[in-house]
């Protein structure tokens, strides 16, 4: 199973290690070695490595600079909001901490390739030093000099240095427009269905065998990967549902071997867990506990998208439904369902074709604040002042996002908003005050 | 380090060589920054200025001038050349002595260091800007019995300008006071500076008083030339008229013109291994230098582009010609070149390889793009025109 990576310069036993703990990815991991050459040969300047989401780019690269002890800087570019952060981090995992004391309060690049030079002229590299980028493309929003800097920083501290960037977005997004240093591209695959299966397997229980764990995350491929195929989503949910495939076992009534008997008790229960525990509906630990209580029906506990009702002022829901009518209804048609004497509209000419079901399709139009208090007049029966309380409650509908304003903060004249609730919250809402929405939609005529 | 240090650079171990042969003396001649002593061609300009500041320094008032023109026209020259001609006549006691300071617009980082330049070169005193404007503020209104005039030359005068345009009021109202004593000479490129960023009140304080440098004729410049070399017989007759005439139609530019003649000795000196050569400069050396200095990089550039790059500027050419836009996203401009890929018999190029090609392009700035990170729908323009591309794609 542990293919065989080699390279002269490294100890054949670390290789072997390393190799233990990268199954499915001895090309990958072979190619860079053989890019990173011996130890205390130059390497290229910069490794760009992309591949998707879990295709263990960090992994093969912590893996490879740990087993073969390389020094090397593990920098997360989301942790270094400023580049300070990124210097001192560098400089902290090569020289220690008194050298990245050193950098000035807020150091510019050449502060930092100064530093770099001095120390190691002092503590010149025996060995490759590495410096891992990880989420590579947020540094396309740092200085626009950064990233066309650390491609070629090999070349500015003349040190053996080799910075490898890893991201999901392919290289041609990162490209400066002024030009820079091409790095080695280097892509790391999605793993198969039979690499999948293969990495799942190696973390069986102890106490059942390896081929009925093994069958176990047949089934679980062959249920989840049409819509997932990310490792660690997978091992997740393997780890979660596993107690419940070994439920009959514990009681007895089946044997190890009787898959299908197996496969028919968990099939139902890893398809609900599709849709509540892999949307994060109902989190795992819930999960567990429901598992735990066999009475209670999986699913029966009401996720976090059903607790969509909220306690709104009785002005407050509809001016909420006003806003929704607005938004959705073209306002051409307003006189025909908020007037009562609207005069005689012909059919043919109210409903145009293209306009007709497309209203909830396109999402919410912007309305000005006094076609929404014309139609919220409209749809409350009792007379209503126009008092600040009702202009408050418009804002602190703004405040609690289910209203949104389209035109500029500071616009006190007639400005414009969009509703941002779902049907189904507003269908809700009409409800508790009795009023049916659904009559004076326009797509549902 | 001591507190009144004078700022110094090493000094050379070996001294510097002299000119060896009749080329390297030309070229010592006629580097721009051997300013000679007496300027020719600008002797109208010269005795304009010159009467209008010595006329000021003998009446005791102040007043201030606008000189403009091109770059190159010798604008400074010709206002350093004024004020060291009336510095000898004030040491012979013609005129009265008088102060002349200087100060360059480019040489500051903030146009307020304009003060505290002005008050240091004055009396040495250093101060923060605000400081410095208020100490000169009074020197310049209260009387004061032995005051000398001080003549205050303020180069590139365009980059003094703030948006309240305070420096360039206080500079200009100083002379107008009666104590002051302040001849003001400001230099700028551009003619109508004063009625185009300038807000009334201040160019009204600048006054009338202006003078435009001409662009050089060619017949100028070729004295310009001819005094330079002094009678050293580097250059063949016509080879001067060449670079002169060459320059004349451009800009009139005597600092280019310098140039391009001490490019020429170069190349001369450099084929004068070849049988043919007879030691001056020609008219083949002199027009390699001109081709070298005045044609653009970018038929070059082009013409030496790689096969795929070629192709991608033709689909850009191609793309523009069918949508009849100047302008087009990658994507449109791709499929023409894959199309174009395969009119030639060429193996279509992946997308990435596009984009590869496209961005060095656009490094090169051939093209001008939009951030790579909206990917191939980044829009795409020419950087040269599209005659220059057609031309450089068919000379070969």
């Amino acid at each position: 199973m542990t293919a065989l990576l080699e390279h002269p310069g490294y100890e054949e036993q670390r290789l072997r290690s390393a190799a233990e703990k990268l199954p499915c990815r001895e090309l990958q991991a072979g190619m860079l070695l053989s890019l990173m050459g011996q130890p205390q040969q130059y390497s290229y300047p910069s490794i760009f490595i992309y591949g998707h989401r879990a295709s263990g780019k960090s992994h093969v690269m912590q893996v490879l600079l740990k087993e073969l002890e390389l020094p090397h800087a593990t920098v997360s570019c989301v942790e270094c909001v400023s580049v300070a952060l990124l210097f001192e981090q560098v400089l902290l995992s090569f020289f220690g901490c008194d050298v990245a004391s050193l950098l000035p309060r807020s150091p510019s690049l050449s502060d930092f390739v100064r530093i770099y030079r001095q120390q190691c002229s002092q503590t010149p590299a025996k060995q490759t030093r590495y410096i891992v980028m990880e989420k590579a493309e947020l540094l396309r929003d740092t200085d626009a000099n950064l990233l066309p800097a650390l491609l070629r920083l090999q070349e500015l501290v003349e040190d053996n240095v080799t910075v490898i960037l890893l991201s999901e977005i392919v290289w041609d997004k990162f490209r400066p427009n002024t030009g820079c240093f091409e790095p080695l591209l280097l892509h790391f695959p999605d793993y198969s269905k039979a690499e999948l299966q293969q990495i799942l397997s190696q973390d069986r229980h102890p106490s059942y065998s390896a081929e009925f764990y093994s069958s176990y995350i047949n089934i679980l491929l062959g249920v989840f990967y049409s819509v997932c195929r990310d490792l660690r989503e997978l091992r997740h949910l393997a780890a979660l549902n596993f107690s419940k495939f070994c439920e009959p076992l514990a009681e007895g009534k089946v044997k190890e071997t009787d898959t299908h008997k197996l496969w028919r008790n968990i099939e139902p229960h890893l398809k609900k867990a599709m849709q509540t525990v892999y949307l994060r509906e109902v989190s795992s630990l819930q999960w567990e506990q429901m598992q735990q209580m066999e009475e209670k029906e999986s699913g029966a506990l009401r996720g976090l998208s059903a607790h969509t009702h909220v306690e709104l002022p009785y002005y407050s829901k509809f001016l909420l439904i006003a806003a929704y009518l607005a938004s959705y209804n073209p306002a051409r048609t307003d006189k025909r369902f908020f007037l009562k004497h609207h005069g005689k509209i012909r059919k043919t000419n109210f409903l145009k074709k293209n306009e007709k079901t497309s209203n909830h399709l396109l999402g919410p139009k912007p309305f000005p604040l006094d076609r929404l208090l014309a139609i919220f007049y409209s749809v409350v029966d009792s007379r209503v002042a126009p008092t600040a309380s009702i202009f408050s409650q418009i804002s602190s509908l703004v405040t609690l996002q289910l209203l949104t304003q389209v035109s500029h903060d500071d616009q006190l004249d007639a400005p414009k908003y969009k509703c941002a609730v779902s049907m189904d919250f507003i269908c809700a809402i009409s409800r508790t005050v009795s009023f049916d929405i659904v009559k004076y939609l326009y797509d549902f005529l | 380090t001591p507190h009144c240090a004078t700022p110094s650079i090493p000094s050379r171990s070996l001294p510097a060589r002299q000119p060896a042969n009749v080329l390297e003396e030309a070229r010592t001649r006629l580097h721009v920054s051997s300013v000679p002593e007496s300027l020719p061609c600008r002797e109208q300009e010269f005795q304009d200025i010159y009467s209008f500041v010595e006329s000021k320094i003998i009446d005791g008032t102040g007043g201030c001038m606008y000189i403009s023109g091109v770059p190159g026209t010798g604008k400074t020259a010709t206002v350093h050349e004024v004020m060291r001609c009336l510095q000898h006549a004030a040491d012979v006691d013609e005129i009265p002595p008088f102060h002349f300071i200087e100060i360059n617009g480019m040489k500051m980082t903030d146009p307020h260091q304009a003060y505290v330049q002005i008050l240091q070169k004055l009396t040495g005193q250093k101060a923060t800007a605000d400081h410095a404007a208020a100490l000169l503020e009074k020197r310049f209104s209260n009387p004061a019995p032995r005051k000398e005039t001080t003549v205050l030359l303020v180069d590139e005068l365009d980059l003094l300008w703030t948006r309240k345009q305070n420096v360039m009021y206080n500079l200009f109202d100083w002379p107008t006071r009666r104590h002051a004593r302040l001849v003001v000479l400001t230099i700028a490129n551009t003619m109508d500076l004063p009625e185009r960023i300038m807000i009334n009140r201040v160019a009204s304080r600048l006054g009338l008083t202006r003078m435009s440098f001409q662009p050089y004729s060619f017949k100028q410049l070729q004295q310009i030339i001819m005094s330079r070399l002094n009678k050293v017989k580097a250059f063949e007759e016509d080879a001067l008229q060449l670079v002169s005439r060459k320059v004349a139609a451009l800009s009139g530019d005597a600092r280019r013109c310098l140039d391009i003649c001490r490019r020429a000795t170069e190349i001369c000196e450099h084929s004068a291994a070849e049988p043919s050569a007879t030691g001056l400069v020609g008219m083949s050396h002199v027009m390699e230098a001109l081709n070298e200095m005045f044609s653009s990089a970018y038929v070059t550039a082009i013409k030496c582009a790689s096969v795929q790059e070629q192709l991608f500027l033709r689909a850009v050419i191609a793309e523009f010609r069918r949508i009849g836009l100047e302008e087009a996203t990658f994507q449109q401009v791709f499929v023409q070149q894959q199309a174009l890929c395969r009119v030639e018999g060429l193996q279509p190029v992946s997308v990435s390889e596009g984009l590869a090609v496209c961005q060095r392009l656009g490094a090169c700035r051939l093209l001008l793009l939009e951030p790579s990170r909206l990917g191939v729908l980044q829009r795409v323009r020419l950087n040269v025109s599209q005659d220059d591309v057609l031309f450089a794609l068919k000379a070969d």
